[in-house]
């Protein structure tokens, strides 16, 4: 995308930039006051969980290039830790949340420790697992998660003395936390951090002879991506006040998977892009339910075939290359 | 102890369906050069294949295993024309998502096509028991395990005495040397994907009436298994890639001996894991490229 010049040197300058994301934030969290039906608020709150679920995992496939198939799984791992903290324990929502999110990054470094030195379909098979295994036991463990029955009357939190309980009032928790998620991802990519993680993902082979601890920096990407997928979980639970087993199934990660592979890898709007538009397909495909996942893979495939990097991915880079002349063999995986 | 070696053997004949799908995966991975998602739904294709022959003509096991087997390879040339044809020289992950994202559509439009609901599978072969106790061999798995073998047979004799087969284990060493030679890397990758999937197809077939049942989300935990034993052989070696399966087999059915059957899946993915972890590369000795 090309800005006219002078809007691109207005752009530039911080003050208006930062003027600029407090109107957006600002408009934002004006939304639920217009009164809109509980249908459309819900339908916004979904869009906000998922731009920190596809967020996380672009985290994770689009900025190191690792490849996590499983994200649901940690999903899941967040929503029960929660649901069992507050309705066995009693815990308040400000505790519960973090817990999950430690819970899912803890889970996340086991599933990452044995495929630290592995790579594509190696780590996705194992994240598939991880994923599937984590679903198994929740269906099996009758007296932590209900089995088949799942876990019902998750109570709403309370925060300030206010009681969220709402679509128009739960929105605020969801923008408060994606925003969160957006400003802390956007400090970690531009920092040491996040720099180690796009070398990475360009060549790992360059990267660790130039010093780069790519063991070390893989495992944190992958704990960061799943403590938010964790943190998105805990938050889910107490809105959904209901969850099961199957919410967490593998077609929940592809679900996740095809809005960042169709929003774009690699950069922090793209998922964001990616949860939009995959929401409001849901919501058009309602009628016919069940050809929406169809409909996701086809666009998965069909942007392979013409812009692997996805809709606003970022463009110079491994993501975005198509072919390579004869002989040039890097970037093998 | 008893109980013991009757899940021994029940282990060996399932680990024999899980060798014929690692076989069919190590011949895709091997020939095409990139690795593949969508071999569970492949699976689980040629076991519906065998299902509708079945229902049209009868329980007639030469014919189901034709009609998989071919089912299964036509679905691998459409896997292979959306997957890796265009994408031989592009970075991986492309195909690696590509493959995710037909495997998604296969999965779904079986489950639109078939139902979501289980199908009992008629049944194929009387039920008919060899051995004395509890310790011996159905007759069920005395064809899985003669099936398995026939045809694993007929594949090392392809490879090893036909033209076609001299040629499939070119490319799948090195595929430039291999278009220097004058072979048509193109159609012979071509070739050794579908041979792949067919062998999968197979083995979805005898899964299916293993269980005696199928269900159009088989595919997931079917690929998972077919994965698992195939990394044993760093995923293109063929004999390491059976005894993976066979390995598999035996410690899925230990393992929910000391627990319940839900927990079957849990064990293929500690095996899965400790294989990665001990010997990621696999146990063959390195021949051709890696993927």
């Amino acid at each position: 995308m090309t800005l006219p010049p002078r809007l691109a040197v207005l752009l530039q300058k911080k003050a208006i930039r930062i003027s600029l994301a407090i109107l957006g934030i600002a408009l934002l969290a004006a939304i639920p006051q217009l009164n809109l039906k509980s249908y459309y608020m819900g339908v916004l709150c979904r869009i906000l969980l998922y731009t920190i679920l596809a967020g996380s995992l672009n985290v994770i496939n689009g900025y190191s290039g690792q490849f996590n198939i499983g994200h649901a799984g940690f999903f899941g791992i967040g929503a029960y830790t929660s649901a069992i903290l507050s309705l066995q324990l009693k815990m308040p929502f400000l505790l519960a949340l973090p817990v999950s999110g430690l819970l899912a990054m803890c889970v996340g470094l086991i599933v990452a420790l044995p495929t630290l030195r592995l790579k594509g379909i190696y780590l996705a098979i194992v994240t598939l697992g991880a994923s599937e295994i984590i679903r198994l036991i929740a269906l099996n463990w009758m007296s932590l998660t209900g089995g088949p029955n799942g876990l019902r009357g998750i109570p709403a939190p309370v925060l300030f003395g206010l009681k969220f309980s709402r679509s128009q009032q739960y929105y605020y928790i969801f923008l408060v936390l994606s925003l969160i998620f957006y400003f802390m991802t956007r400090r970690i990519i531009q920092s040491r951090i996040g720099r180690a993680w796009i070398s990475i993902r360009e060549d790992e082979t360059a990267a660790r002879s130039l010093g780069v601890e790519t063991m070390r920096f893989k495992a944190m990407n992958f704990m960061y991506g799943a403590f938010w997928a964790g943190i998105a979980g805990g938050a889910f639970s107490p809105y959904f006040k209901f969850i099961s087993s199957d919410m967490f199934s593998l077609d929940e990660g592809f679900n996740i998977l095809s809005m960042v592979i169709i929003g774009g890898q690699g950069t922090l709007a793209g998922p964001i892009v990616g949860a939009v538009i995959v929401n409001f397909l849901t919501e058009f495909l309602r009628p016919i339910s069940q050809y929406r996942l169809v409909v996701y893979a086809i666009l998965i495939i069909v942007m392979m075939w013409l812009r692997p990097q996805g809709l606003v991915g970022v463009s110079k880079s491994v993501l975005a290359e198509r072919k390579f002349g004869r002989g040039r063999r890097t970037h093998r995986r | 102890m008893d109980y013991y070696l009757s899940q021994a053997i029940n282990g060996i004949c399932q680990g024999s369906i899980y060798a014929l799908m690692a076989i069919g995966y190590s011949v895709v991975v091997g020939v095409v050069g990139l690795v593949t998602f969508t071999h569970g739904e492949v699976i689980m294709l040629g076991a519906f294949a065998a299902f509708y022959t079945f229902q049209l003509v009868g329980n007639n096991l030469i014919i189901g295993v034709i009609a998989s087997f071919l089912a299964s390879a036509f679905i691998g040339v459409f896997v292979f024309k959306i997957c890796y044809e265009r994408f031989f020289n592009a970075p991986r992950h492309i195909s690696l998502i590509c493959t995710i994202g037909t495997s998604m559509l296969l999965r779904n439009l079986a489950q639109i096509i078939f139902g979501p609901n289980n199908k009992p599978l008629l049944e194929v072969v009387p039920n008919r028991f060899f051995g004395k106790g509890v310790v011996g061999l159905t007759l069920v798995q005395i064809i899985v395990i003669a099936t398995v073998i026939s045809l694993s047979f007929l594949l090392f004799l392809f490879f090893n005495r036909t033209r076609w087969g001299i040629m499939l284990r070119a490319v799948s060493q090195d595929k430039t040397a291999a278009a220097m030679m004058g072979i048509n890397v193109r159609m012979t990758s071509l070739l050794g994907n579908s041979i792949g999937c067919g062998l999968g197809g197979v083995a979805g077939m005898l899964l299916a009436i293993y269980y005696q049942t199928l269900v159009a989300t088989m595919g997931g935990s079917a690929g998972m298994k077919a994965f698992s034993s195939a990394v044993l052989g760093g995923l293109t070696n063929i004999p390491s890639a059976a005894a993976g399966g066979l390995c598999l087999g035996i410690v899925e059915n230990l393992g929910i001996t000391i627990s319940s059957a839900s927990f079957r899946d849990i064990f293929a993915f500690i095996f899965l894991l400790l294989v990665l972890i001990v010997k990621p590369e696999g146990f063959a000795r390195k021949t051709g490229v890696r993927p």
